[in-house]
């Protein structure tokens, strides 16, 4: 045989050898799905202000390890408090506790949901003015110091930047949640009191956010950043920088019987595609939370009909940051035209593909609790049934204000350079060309983007916003109080905030739940921060895992101590 | 020779200096540091508590100190701490190291092993059937972008056997065989684009050389093909070929970014993109810095080279 022909025949063996060598290793069996079963959620014992220990419908079994995803690596390592990216709070929360947390059985977040965790029982008194817990005994941080009040005090302490704070943290995203709180009081090592200022019934439900785990006193909140000494369900294993995140069972968990898994690991895959591909060829087991559009999970369903997909508000809203302060969305009547030109349900369809639902600054009915209704929606700048007519109006008061198609006024939106916020910004943009806005589209790197939006370094901006907790007090104070470094529009009115600090004192649910009505009618004919949609995420897992019910928010279910592996 | 090896090592020294100066001032020049890249994952930023951080990291210090001391942590062997991980730069980096070179090596490899046989075999059957074919093979390759052929890969497998590569990085001593399959298919894809160019330049060097009066005196002296091609007419025509898997190589240690993304291999590359985004100077510095050397040294060892495939190249004295 002459040395080409070889040649040729050795570059053929090598190929099929490649082929040999690949083939063995994917014949493994796709996983096979047990009969799905009509519900999963299981009836649990509700004792209000008590521990709850869930009845299944199904008995758990105990083992497994849960394979999930991430789309990016830690941030800040562990350190939840210095960060506000679920990127950050999905992976971190099996690894702490809070004194209280959202029932993880339950998909609708309440007060009445609310279960408690280093906390065994509480109790409002004064008048919603005194919060006290009466925390567990017997618990254990995972470095085996025990656990007691000083944990408590020592954590909100740092979070509200106390005067005689032990600690501080580098960057403190919510500590307006805290500003209310007048001082931590701890009578003896298993009870902590909230006194506050006034009445604040909305600090159980901000305490019971993935936002709020109870760091350990006897850590310097600096070493979140690398490591994990908390009291969750599952202790810390390794970090592989850029590839993994793995947790172990806690067996000294002070929930007896819990958790089931033996461990978690959270695989890092930047790519889109691959983590669809891992997801598909059943290398995980679920979804990351707010990555699934309504398009991706139609694609895995189809490719693997027995995908179990749940939708559900991620609590995260587009919408529109104007800058008062600037001309000219200094001018209430631009403002405005802004918000009645945006077609929101043809947003929701041309962007999302129908994967997101109108609402106003609060989750909407059915997705959250304190949203207004379609009804009430109707009546809104931008909301109108018609959008020919919204448009109508807007151009009425777009000449109102000296400008129109023919003599449109020249302005730059910006929108963080990534492709959820470019998409929606250049629907925008085609929006605002037919009322007399001429906008071009500036992309904004990362590394710049809250920067120049907390700076007010824009005229328009497109932008995301995630709530913690489906609650009024969060969402107002950071994103619409006066002079909060997240309220970016800028936005002040003395009236409004009257009325955020009015609900917040409101003990009366019915009487707060009309008040936050009123709120949100306000902030819309402010065209304070135009709300485009809610987004809904598609959350997709492999019928083998049980009770990961995902809630109205993405940031409050990612404890993991009830979830269990039917494989 | 040691002399020319010798004067070779002091220029890529010096080389090594400006770049760091190159690489220290481009950093800079990017808007934003880590300090806005920690705010932005808090949603907003504070001047004075970035005041702070800048303070802590030494952000804050005149740039020709930053540098300097920069220079002689490289000299001492502490490549300094990771501003997002907190950590000893080299803890980061070391692991990263192995990965991005075996499959730089083994898709040079695979350039190699594809792209010079398919190279003679197209010289050698110059416009004919199968000279055609192998162009075709050659131009698709050079036109399909690596990270979509990884991607199309990917998908395939998924579809076809509802499997992938693992999704983290398995060491030889694991598991061999899942290793193997992890490496190969990146390899495959990577060393597939290559192989496209150095099949081109294999051929065109060949049909050069094979036009030469010497290897018309050997075809003339009765010499068998297998005799004229290999030991006559390859060996004159490999210098280029050299030249070109040198430089591919070279390429593959920065350019893999997107195909260890598509495949999940935690290599130097794909962590010099996400290093860079959130200006983690310490990281991008040693990462280039890394790269750099790779490059001097294969040039270097191409130069190298030349002087076995042709011994009319001498070096020194």
């Amino acid at each position: 045989m002459s040395r080409v022909r070889f040649a040729l025949c050795s570059t053929v063996v090598i190929v099929l050898g490649a082929v040999t060598l690949i083939a063995p290793a994917t014949s493994q069996t796709p996983p096979t799905s047990p009969t799905p079963q009509p519900s999963q959620t299981p009836q649990a014992s509700q004792t209000p202000q008590a521990s709850q220990t869930p009845q299944a419908s199904q008995t758990p079994k105990s083992g497994g390890v849960l394979n999930m995803m991430l789309r990016e690596d830690l941030s800040q390592g562990f350190a939840i408090h210095e960060t506000s990216t679920i990127s950050s709070v999905w992976p971190v929360m099996p690894c702490l506790s809070n004194l209280v947390l959202f029932d993880p059985l339950k998909k609708t977040e309440s007060v009445d949901t609310i279960i408690g965790e280093l906390a065994e029982k509480w109790s409002w008194q004064d008048n919603y003015r005194n919060l006290v817990f009466f925390l567990r005994k017997g618990v254990k941080w995972h470095d085996g110091q025990p656990f007691t009040s000083k944990d408590v005090k020592f954590t909100f302490d740092v979070l509200r930047e106390a005067a005689d704070a032990p600690a501080k943290l580098r960057i403190n995203p919510r500590k307006d949640w805290y500003a209310n709180v007048e001082a931590i009081e701890t009578p003896d090592t298993h009870t902590a009191v909230f006194r506050l200022k006034k009445p604040q019934p909305s600090l159980l439900l901000m305490l019971a956010s993935g936002y709020t785990p109870v760091y350990a006193a006897h850590l310097s909140p600096a070493n979140y950043r690398t490591t994990c000494v908390g009291t969750g369900p599952f202790k810390l294993k390794e970090w592989r920088k850029g590839e993994y995140v793995e947790f172990v069972k806690n067996p000294d968990y002070f929930v007896k019987g819990r958790p089931y898994l033996a461990g978690l690991k959270y695989f890092v895959i930047v790519e889109r595609g691959t983590r669809q591909a891992a997801m598909q060829a059943g290398k995980l087991d679920v979804t990351f939370p707010g990555e699934t559009t309504k398009t991706a999970a139609e694609q895995l369903k189809k490719a693997v009909p027995q995908l179990v997909v749940t939708p559900y508000s991620q609590n995260v809203t587009d919408n529109i940051i104007m800058n008062v302060k600037k001309p000219p969305f200094d001018n209430p009547k631009i403002r405005l035209a802004v918000s009645h030109a945006i077609d929101r349900r043809a947003l929701i369809q041309a962007v999302h593909q129908g994967g997101a639902v109108v609402g106003a600054a609060l989750a909407p009915k059915p997705w959250g609790f304190w949203g207004l209704a379609e009804k009430d929606l109707v009546g809104l700048p931008g909301y109108g049934a018609k959008p020919a007519d919204e448009k109508a109006l807007a151009r009425k008061l777009m000449a109102e204000a000296g400008f129109s198609p023919e003599k449109p006024i020249k302005v730059e939106i910006v929108t963080r350079a990534i492709a959820i916020y470019v998409d929606m910004a250049s629907f925008v943009i085609n929006e605002l060309k037919q009322i007399g806005i001429d906008a071009t589209l500036k992309q904004i790197e990362t590394a710049q983007w809250h920067a120049t939006a907390t700076r007010g370094d824009y005229q328009i901006g497109a932008n995301l916003t995630g709530i913690g907790p489906d609650d009024p007090d969060a969402n107002y104070y950071e994103n619409y109080a006066c002079g909060s470094p997240r309220n970016y529009s800028q936005y002040c009115n003395e009236e409004v905030m009257k009325m955020f600090d009015a609900q917040s004192q409101e003990l009366d649910p019915k009487k707060r739940l009309a008040l936050n009505v009123a709120i949100q009618k306000k902030l819309e004919a402010d065209a304070a921060r135009p709300i485009l949609d809610w987004k809904i995420d598609f959350f997709t897992v492999w019928p083998h895992v049980k009770n990961l019910i995902p809630h109205q928010s993405i940031y409050n279910f990612g404890r993991m101590q009830e979830v269990w592996s039917d494989k | 020779m040691k002399t020319y090896v010798a004067q070779r090592l002091v220029i890529a020294l010096l080389t090594l200096l400006g770049m760091s100066m190159v690489i220290f001032t481009l950093l800079r020049l990017a808007p934003g540091d880590i300090v806005d890249i920690l705010f932005s994952t808090a949603g907003f930023v504070s001047p004075s508590e970035k005041q702070a951080i800048m303070k802590e990291l030494g952000i804050d210090r005149p740039y020709w100190v930053q540098y300097l001391d920069w220079l002689r942590q490289i000299v001492t062997g502490d490549l300094g701490k990771s501003y997002r991980y907190d950590q000893p730069a080299w803890q980061i980096i070391r692991p990263l190291v192995p990965v991005t070179l075996e499959l730089a090596a083994l898709s040079t490899l695979f350039a190699v092993l594809i792209g010079v046989p398919a190279g003679v075999v197209s010289a050698v059957r110059q416009d004919t059937t199968l000279d055609y074919v192998l162009r075709v093979f050659s131009l698709a390759g050079l036109s399909m972008p690596a990270f979509w052929l990884g991607m199309v890969i990917i998908l395939g497998l998924v579809t076809w056997f509802a499997w992938i590569p693992p999704l983290t990085y398995v060491g030889p001593t694991e598991d061999f065989k899942l290793h193997a399959v992890q490496f190969l298919l990146p390899a495959l894809a990577v060393g597939y684009r290559s192989s496209a160019l150095i099949m081109r330049i294999t051929r065109s060097s060949l049909l050069e050389v094979m036009r030469e009066d010497y290897i018309r005196t050997a075809w003339a002296k009765g010499q068998t093909e297998r005799v004229v091609i290999w030991r006559h007419a390859l060996k004159n025509a490999l210098l280029p070929v050299v030249t070109v898997i040198g430089i591919e190589f070279a390429f593959l240690i920065g350019g893999l970014v997107v195909t260890e993304t598509v495949f999940n291999l935690p290599g130097v590359a794909r962590f010099l993109v996400q290093a860079i985004l959130w200006r983690d100077y310490p990281i991008v510095q040693n990462l280039v810095m890394f790269i750099a050397i790779v490059v001097i040294l294969s040039n270097l060892l191409v130069d190298m080279l030349y002087g076995v495939l042709d011994p009319r190249v001498r070096y020194g004295g």
